[in-house]
């Protein structure tokens, strides 16, 4: 009854790290791809930034859909820190993609790169991290610092390489996070 | 802790056991309704309510009715007492078992 109950009253984490995962590994995937070889670059096509919020958007529906009905009935602690999270991330989000192209002739292209592109992984992390703290959890802990490392690391690099880093450093984290997840899960019920 | 040796006769029944451990998977501080509760454990509303009846009167659950009409709804939640009492529970049954496997295993 526990490991059913916990089921049950609990969001599957590898179910919605595997959403993101794919997400990030497509999505920054096809903008890399796209600026792969831009000699002067020019930034990701319009395809591959179709393809990033078509993706992004399937990962929100889907998560939504399984958290509210994992969640209905549960009210309280959780519920309040879960609006917090949300809210933390949708924010901070929004504010990226409204600063984003009003600084855009402002600062250089690869200031730009670095704000756009490893800025939404940085505040992943960041939210992972506000998460661990209010849930006193620690997996969601390393995912947020790695995340955050991962973004940080990007100030160094080249527009195509930091898409290249968000991809494979980003998204295989969040991937290696539902394997190591699911695993756990199996031994532990 | 170590004084207990009965198993608390009312988390024991198999109902109300099943009750305690759904709520005790929730964190603390938070509360499930009670048509949720019903739905996950598949039992009546009647022979919900008498159960939850049973474990507020020893003080493990907390039930609230907010709202009316249309709206009204109830949350429940395990109190304090009733994650200690299920902890208690879960030891002393815990130890009954170990010294019957290890009255089992000795040498006649």
């Amino acid at each position: 009854m526990p490991a059913r109950a916990r089921k049950e009253l609990f969001i599957s984490r590898p179910i919605v790290y595997t959403a993101w995962g794919l997400v990030w590994l497509f999505g920054y995937g096809a903008m890399w791809l796209s600026v792969r070889g831009q000699h002067p670059y020019t930034g990701p096509s319009g395809v591959s930034i179709a393809v990033v919020f078509v993706l992004a958007a399937f990962a929100i529906a889907a998560v939504l859909v399984i958290a509210s009905k994992t969640v209905a009935g549960i009210d309280g602690k959780s519920t309040r820190d879960r609006r917090i999270i949300g809210s933390t991330w949708a924010i901070g989000y929004l504010t990226l993609l409204i600063v984003a192209p009003v600084i855009s002739n402002s600062v250089s292209t690869r200031t730009l790169a670095f704000i756009s592109f490893a800025g939404p992984v940085m505040l992943a992390g960041l939210t992972y991290i506000l998460a661990s703290v209010l849930g006193r959890d620690r997996p969601p802990l390393a995912l947020g610092a790695w995340l955050v490392i991962v973004g940080a690391s990007c100030a160094w690099q080249a527009p195509a390489a930091i898409l290249a880093t968000c991809a494979l450093a980003g998204g295989g984290a969040f991937l290696l996070m539902a394997v190591i997840g699911t695993r756990l899960r199996t031994h532990g019920s | 802790m170590a004084a207990e040796t009965e198993l608390d006769p009312v988390i024991h029944a198999p109902t109300r056991l099943r009750v305690v451990v759904t709520l005790a998977t929730l964190r603390d501080g938070d509360s499930l309704s009670f048509t949720r509760l019903q739905d996950l454990l598949g039992l009546t509303p009647g022979n919900l309510i008498t159960h939850l009846r049973k474990l507020e009167d020893a003080g493990y659950v907390t039930t609230v009715k907010t709202g009316s009409g249309v709206t009204a709804r109830t949350s429940v939640s395990l109190s304090q007492q009733g994650r200690e009492a299920l902890n208690t529970y879960a030891a002393v049954l815990r130890q009954l078992l170990d010294s019957a496997s290890t009255s089992g295993t000795s040498p006649h």
